[in-house]
């Protein structure tokens, strides 16, 4: 027994070693030239995401190769559906994906084969490989937000004070049972439950007291308990707290950040807050993957390269709050908040196996709160 | 010898034209609407990938009680499920009092403006039922939302309480404006098909006006109005969008919403089970409905119209009656498109100044300065979505058509067969399809359809699959179309022409088609109207060449560009409007046949 054991695990390690040889060489014998060539014979390909930004990068790439590509925009749960369907069925139409909800597309697509990982040369250098697998295409910040017309400063400096009678009322959140990565979030919020409790014992300087099994799901409940406002769009709340002329404007609790970019043409008094402990909302990636069984896999790669190159990125990179982990690629001109690395100071990322396993968890503890 | 002729005779009776064309259409009706609901039951018990770490030690794949378990012993199923009976209950009984009301009103008394009023009544449902629901909110929305103020306040001064904001009253009220058109429609055609002989006789015996309503009319609609009960109750049951926007700023969910939080959190075999539980709800209706439908058919023999309609005098109340009704009409139709049509000229949302208006959005070109720099051309000079509308209009189209041909035949089979099993069966199989969530409805469709299953090729992507499945789903309207009409003829015109030797086809040319041409395009009007807005069942099955109207806007509403998607369903609108005025001109249709009245 004892003796397989020891087989298995020096197979194993053998196995892991080997892996990592070939993920060095995995694209020792390319041949781009033959890859852009077979690109061009393909003429064609299909693209599913869930942004509309990938349809002007689709043009320039059709402008510049002369092959058409044709997106689709699809929310999380129609994208693995189809996606899904598509691979079991076999009728293949889809070449390549930008995906959102790494929880959900790793458990049913990436899992089982039906998506893979591929590093254009593009990336292969230009990103570090902790961003490489799966490939980040962007990191998005989701903040927490509030109307500088009202207030000068950030309103609050610990998250706890959003359960405080001051904001009952006032807090606006996309709900969380109809948006996956917030479950992932609030996921990640639990597994980091002694955080949140010692900044609830800094800020009012005693213990917190649980009513439910860890810090993360006692803020859910207080937060929801303390009267939070369910919206269904994010641009509704950032309009919502940007609007100018209000006397007791709500704050906006992690919407996407990438809404600051109309703040000028629709004429909102909004920022996000930078300081609030322990985090000022959080990331999430988009990432790039391949179909397995792409109809046209050589056009698939090439536009994963032109993506990955500052013209294929010129959607993104005429916004605010798309960070491209690709140091070809230079970040959004937004002031102080042009760093991912700024970012990665204050708002908090989630742990993808984790968030995959407590989902359903999070989901059902919300509706339990929510009383359903 | 003898036997084998009387075989053949029985073989040949039982295999009469609407026999065969029974049993044809229970095959074919079987496939789309059993099928899905086994695939949906077998979904309910398996372990999906994410929901396994729920399950201890269970795999995907694997089979479950859980699931059940879980959605049965729930606390959080209950409130969900009473407030979706609440809003279905409440919007039944709303359609057919304020549809009858108004049916009344214009069929029966002296009222004026009866013909701007009815043309008026017809438009809400044209519309998306969110258009409402975004007027309501624009109107009523209070600081809770935060944001502008709401016109209401702007106005009065007073901010509107919670309760009439958000919540039960409206999406209530919002689901009623827009699905009243029904109840209008069905009962007035009703009401118009009441011969007044019956109420004249009433008359002479000595009863009262009140006594002939309640002991004539009133039983002689009762079938109607369990009709417009049943259609509007299942819609409720069904409807996500009101729902989702006005209920959660006060934490209100519905049986539809807890199945699309299901669906987003990866967890199948949950959703589907809610799913079930809203189609057996609709099907209990549907039973209490076809006992009511049994019988009305002691009654169709004296349905016959007479030329001469009993109108009741409202006297001096006749002219202010119509003013306000004419009035209310106009508000429930004009504020929505105009809440559309506003947003959709002006280049910033939410900003009322002059030079913020403009027609950028509909006809300017693609730029990234002008309004909120989308980079999009205007919906009237943008190849995408003029293709996408397109598709729009040929698939609606094709789905009008089949629906419409199928519904005739099935009506023609109902009737003719009328009393018998097979009949009472092909008549409420053909409305099962309207109970089933259109969410849960694409997926499946998907599922069922992609791949090649013995004749059927795989339909994956293509259009083909887009009209199979909008004229699956929108049947039941044009088979209850089919049955009200084939109703309406007796069989001797056809025994008549079966004497003179006329074969079946024949008949059916020369006899019943000609007899039906009235009713058979009226027929193809809601099938029409529902495929041109459909969203939630066409978006997994659209293809890169296939892209719909709704399905292309839907990529501008994400970025919050509204005033394209908005642009886009006043044209619906307007296209919608106009082909109806054009089919009623050259065709001679009516909305109100084509619901099955």
């Amino acid at each position: 027994m004892r003796k397989s054991t020891l087989w298995i695990t020096i197979l194993l390690v053998l196995t892991l070693l080997a892996a990592g040889t070939v993920n060095a060489n995995e694209y020792a014998d390319e041949d781009w030239d033959e890859i852009i060539r077979l690109a061009k014979e393909e003429g064609e390909l299909v693209a599913y995401a869930p942004t509309s930004r990938l349809a002007i990068a689709a043009q320039a790439f059709e402008e510049k190769y002369g092959i058409k590509v044709t997106t689709h925009q699809l929310s999380e749960v129609e994208m693995i559906e189809r996606t899904y369907r598509e691979a079991v069925t076999g009728i293949n139409q889809v070449d390549l994906v930008l995906i959102e909800d790494l929880p959900s597309m790793y458990e049913l697509l990436i899992k089982p084969g039906h998506l893979i990982n591929y590093v254009p040369p593009a990336a292969r250098e230009a990103v570090p490989p902790e961003h490489q697998n799966p490939l980040v295409f962007v990191y998005q910040p989701r903040v927490i937000g509030y109307n500088t017309e009202v207030y000068e400063e950030e309103p609050i400096e610990s998250i706890w004070e959003l359960t405080l009678p001051k904001w009952r009322g006032k807090v606006l959140m996309r709900d969380l049972a109809i948006t996956g990565e917030h479950q992932n979030f609030f996921a990640e919020l639990v597994r980091r439950s002694h955080e949140l409790e010692a900044e609830y014992e800094r800020f009012f300087g005693e213990p917190l007291v649980l009513t439910e099994e860890n810090a993360g799901l006692e803020f859910m409940k207080r937060l929801i308990q303390n009267d939070l406002v369910i919206m269904t769009s994010d641009t509704r709340i950032s309009e919502a707290v940007g609007a100018r002329g209000q006397t007791d404007p709500p704050i906006g609790f992690i919407y996407v950040y990438s809404h600051h970019r109309h703040k000028e043409a629709k004429d909102l008094a909004l920022e996000a807050m930078e300081n609030v402990k322990p985090f000022s909302g959080y990331s999430y990636g988009m990432f790039i993957q391949i179909a397995a069984k792409a109809p046209h896999p050589n056009a698939a790669k090439l536009f994963a390269n032109f993506l990955n190159t500052p013209e294929g990125y010129e959607a993104w990179h005429n916004g605010v709050g798309f960070y491209s982990m690709n140091k070809n690629i230079d970040p959004p001109e937004d002031g102080h908040r042009d760093s991912w690395d700024w970012w990665a100071e204050r708002v908090w990322s989630y742990d993808v196996e984790f968030a995959t396993q407590n989902r359903g968890y999070i989901l059902d503890a919300w509706m339990r709160f929510m009383n359903y | 010898m003898t036997t084998v002729g009387r075989l053949i005779g029985r073989i040949r009776m039982k295999s009469s034209p609407e026999r065969l064309l029974a049993v044809l259409f229970m095959i074919v009706l079987a496939y789309v609407v059993f099928v899905p609901l086994l695939v949906m039951l077998k979904e309910t018990v398996l372990v999906h990938p994410m929901e396994r770490f729920q399950i201890p030690g269970a795999m995907p794949g694997d089979f479950t009680w859980h699931h059940w378990k879980t959605v049965l012993t729930s606390p959080t199923l209950v409130k969900p499920l009473m407030n979706s009976l609440i809003i279905a209950v409440s919007l039944g009984l709303l359609s057919v009092l304020v549809g009858g009301i108004l049916a009344w009103l214009v069929v029966r008394t002296d009222m004026p403006f009866k013909k701007a009023i009815s043309n008026l009544a017809m438009i809400p449902y044209i519309m998306p039922s969110w258009t409402m629901t975004l007027a309501w909110i624009t109107i009523f929305k209070n600081q809770r939302i935060g944001g502008t103020q709401g016109i209401f306040q702007y106005l009065t001064g007073i901010e509107p309480p919670n309760w009439l904001a958000y919540g039960m009253l409206p999406i209530i009220i919002c689901l009623t404006l827009h699905y009243f058109p029904f109840g209008f429609m069905l009962i007035g055609r009703a009401l118009q098909n009441i011969d007044s002989q019956l109420e004249e006789s009433a008359e002479l015996l000595g009863a009262s006006r009140w006594q002939n309503m309640r002991k004539i009319i009133f039983p002689l609609v009762l079938p109607t109005i369990f009709s417009t009960f049943l259609l509007t109750f299942s819609r409720g049951l069904g409807t996500f969008g009101a729902p989702s926007f006005l209920g959660g700023p006060v934490r209100l969910y519905v049986l539809s919403t807890l199945l699309h939080s299901n669906l987003v959190g990866q967890r199948t075999g949950m959703a589907y089970i809610i799913a079930l539980i809203m189609i057996a709800f609709g099907v209990l209706v549907l039973y209490m409905d076809s006992k009511v439908l049994a019988s009305r058919r002691s009654f169709v023999t004296i349905s016959g119209k007479s030329g001469y309609r009993g109108v009741t005098s409202l006297g001096k109340l006749s002219k202010p009656i119509g003013i306000v009704v004419l009035a209310l009409m106009a508000l429930v139709v004009i504020v929505p498109v105009v809440v559309l049509a506003i947003d959709s000229v002006m280049l910033l949302p939410g900003r009322y100044e002059l030079s913020n208006f403009s027609l950028h959005y509909w006809i300017g070109p693609a730029s990234s300065t002008i309004g909120l720099g989308t980079n999009v051309a205007g919906v009237l000079r943008n190849p995408q979505i003029l293709e996408a509308f397109g598709n729009s209009l040929k698939l609606s189209l094709a789905t009008a058509l089949i629906c419409g041909t199928a519904g005739m035949l099935i009506g023609y089979a109902v009737v003719r067969l009328r009393g018998t099993r097979t009949a009472y069966l092909l008549n409420n199989l053909s409305f099962v399809p309207y109970l089933i969530p259109s969410i849960a409805f694409g997926s499946i469709f998907l599922a069922l359809f992609g791949v090649p299953r013995g004749p059927i090729p795989g339909l994956y992507g293509t259009f083909t699959l887009l009209v199979l499945a909008c004229s699956v789903k929108y049947l039941p309207y044009a088979a209850r179309s089919g049955i009200g009409a084939m109703m309406q003829i007796g069989p001797e015109l056809e025994e008549a022409g079966e004497m003179a030797g006329a074969g079946w086809l024949q008949r059916l040319r020369k006899i019943v088609f000609p007899l039906q041409k009235g009713p058979f395009f009226s027929g193809l009007l809601l099938p029409f109207i529902s495929a041109m807005r459909e969203l939630s069942l066409v978006v997994l099955l659209v293809a890169p060449g296939t892209q719909l109207a709704t399905t292309i806007t839907i990529r501008y509403t994400e970025r919050g560009w509204t005033a394209y998607a908005n642009a886009v369903m006043i044209l619906i609108v307007a296209v919608v409007l106009i082909l109806e005025y054009i089919s009623r001109r050259l065709l001679g249709t009516d909305l109100a046949k084509g619901i099955g009245g």
